[in-house]
C-alpha cells in the first residue's frame, strides 16, 4: 500500500436533494419565526416525497401543520397568512392537484400584490412535487411548470441538484413574492425510487441563496446547446458525456428558474453553438420549448445554424403503463437522437 | 465506542432483508462522530445511519446492496 492510499480523503458533506431542501427550510425556520409549513402529510409523515422530514419533531405542530385534503382552503389560508406578514411554505402534494385550488393560486396568491397597487405583499412558497417515470398515472405524473410560468404574478423555480434545491428554497422563502417551487420526485434521492447518482452531491452546511432568475451552464460545449431543467438536466448530462466520446460536445444549461427566465445565458450559449435543443418533461405545445424558440428568433433568427429542435412530452396524458410512459417521457435515447440530428 | 457500523433493526421480522439505499460518504473518507453516513430501508421504512465514532470509513456493503438486519455494513478505522 502506498502512502497516498493510506491517507483518508477529507470529509465531504453530501446530501440528497430531499435532505438539502429540508435543511434549507429548517435553517430559515430557525432564523425567522414567521416561517411555517403546512400541507397534506407534511407533519408526522414528513412529506410523501420527504420534503419536510423531521420538521415536526424539531419545530412542533404550531409551525408544521398537517391539513385536511382541501387544497383550496389551505392554499387560501397560506395566502392570507402571507398578506398578514407570515412567510408560509405550503405544499401541494402533487402539482397535478392544482386544478381544484387554481382560483386561490392564480387569482389571489398571484394577483394580490398587483391589485393592491403594490401595497400588499404575498411572501409565500408553494412547493409541489412534479414529474413521472414511476407508473403513477396521468393525474400524478405531470410537470406543468409551463402552466404556472404562463400566468403572471408568480416566480417559478425548478432545481435539479441538491445544492440548488437548498439555495433556491432559501431564496424562495426570503423573496417577498409568491414563489412556486417545483421539485421532481426523481431528483430527490429517495430510497424507494429508481437510484439516481446525481441526486446526491456536496451541499454547503451554512445557509445560502441561489439567486432566483439565474440559469447555470452545467456543462460547457461548442456544438449544441441543450436548454433543460429538473430531472432532464441529469439525462442531458448523461447524454452529453456519452456523445463526447463521439466528438460531439454539448453545452447543457440548467434553467433552474422559469420566472424570471435567464434569457442572457440561453442567448449567449446559442450564439456560440448555433444549435438549440430544448428538453422539457412538460407537454410540448404552447409551453416552455416554444417560448425558448421564440426568444431566440425574436432576438436574431440568424443565431441558429440548424432548425430548432425539442424533446418534450407529446400532447397526451402520461400513461400508467411503463413502456407507454417511457415512450412519451424525454428519455436519454430521444435526447441523443435529437442531438445527432442537430449536428448531422 | 464500537467502530462497527451495522444495519439497524427496522423490522421485528428477522427474515426481512434491508436495502443499503445511499452512502453519503465515499469509501476511505474521514467521518466525524454523529455524521450522517447512510440511509437504509426495510419494507419501505427508511432510517438514517450516523457514524458511531470518528475515523476513516471502509464500506463493506455498497449502495443498493441487500443485507440482513444487523449485518456489518462498514467499519471506521
Amino acid at each position: 500500500m502506498t502512502v497516498t492510499e493510506k491517507e483518508a480523503s477529507p470529509a465531504i458533506r453530501r446530501l440528497t436533494t430531499s435532505k438539502a431542501m429540508v435543511e434549507g427550510i429548517a435553517q430559515e425556520m430557525e432564523r425567522d419565526p414567521s416561517v411555517f409549513v403546512l400541507g397534506e402529510d407534511v407533519g408526522a409523515y414528513g412529506g410523501i416525497f420527504s420534503s419536510t422530514t423531521g420538521l415536526l419533531e424539531r419545530f412542533g405542530p404550531s409551525r408544521v401543520m398537517d391539513t385536511p385534503i382541501s387544497e383550496t382552503a389551505f392554499i387560501g389560508l397560506a395566502t392570507g397568512a402571507a398578506t398578514e406578514g407570515m412567510r408560509p411554505i405550503v405544499e401541494l402534494m402533487f402539482v397535478d392537484f392544482f386544478g381544484v385550488a387554481m382560483d386561490q393560486i392564480y387569482n389571489h396568491m398571484a394577483k394580490i400584490h398587483f391589485e393592491s397597487g403594490g401595497n400588499v405583499k404575498v411572501p409565500l412558497v408553494l412547493m409541489t412535487a412534479v414529474g413521472g417515470g414511476y407508473s403513477d398515472g396521468a393525474q400524478h405524473s405531470q410537470c406543468l411548470w409551463g402552466t404556472f410560468a404562463h400566468l403572471p404574478g408568480m416566480k417559478v423555480v425548478v432545481p435539479s441538484s441538491p445544492a440548488d434545491a437548498k439555495g433556491l428554497m432559501i431564496a424562495a422563502i426570503r423573496d417577498d413574492n409568491p414563489v412556486v417551487y417545483m421539485f421532481h420526485k426523481g431528483i430527490m434521492g429517495l430510497p424507494w425510487m429508481a437510484p439516481n447518482p446525481r441526486a446526491l452531491a456536496p451541499v454547503p452546511e451554512e445557509a445560502y441563496e441561489v439567486p432566483i432568475g439565474s440559469a447555470a451552464v452545467v456543462r460547457q460545449g461548442n456544438d449544441v446547446t441543450i436548454a433543460t431543467l429538473s430531472l432532464s438536466v441529469h439525462h442531458s448530462l448523461d447524454v452529453a458525456e456519452e456523445l463526447s466520446a463521439e466528438g460531439i460536445e454539448c453545452e447543457v444549461i440548467d434553467l433552474r428558474t422559469l420566472v424570471p427566465l435567464d434569457r442572457a445565458t440561453i442567448l449567449s450559449s446559442v450564439a456560440k453553438t448555433g444549435r438549440l435543443l430544448v428538453v422539457d418533461e412538460d407537454y410540448q405545445s404552447f409551453g416552455l420549448s416554444g417560448e425558448l424558440a421564440a426568444i431566440v428568433t425574436e432576438t436574431d433568427p440568424r443565431l441558429l445554424k440548424a432548425p430548432f429542435l425539442r424533446v418534450a412530452v407529446p400532447d397526451v396524458p402520461i400513461p400508467y403503463s411503463r413502456p407507454l410512459e417511457y415512450a412519451v417521457l424525454p428519455t436519454k435515447t430521444r435526447i441523443a437522437a435529437a442531438v445527432r440530428k442537430l449536428v448531422g | 465506542m464500537s467502530n462497527e457500523v451495522r444495519f439497524p433493526v427496522l423490522s421485528s421480522d428477522q427474515a426481512s432483508e434491508g436495502l443499503v439505499a445511499t452512502w453519503f460518504v465515499a469509501d476511505g473518507e474521514s467521518v466525524k462522530t454523529g455524521q450522517l453516513i447512510a440511509e437504509v430501508q426495510v419494507d419501505k421504512v427508511s432510517a438514517e445511519v450516523q457514524a458511531p465514532t470518528a475515523g476513516v470509513i471502509r464500506i463493506i456493503a455498497g449502495a443498493q446492496a441487500t443485507v440482513k438486519q444487523e449485518a456489518l455494513i462498514a467499519v471506521i478505522e
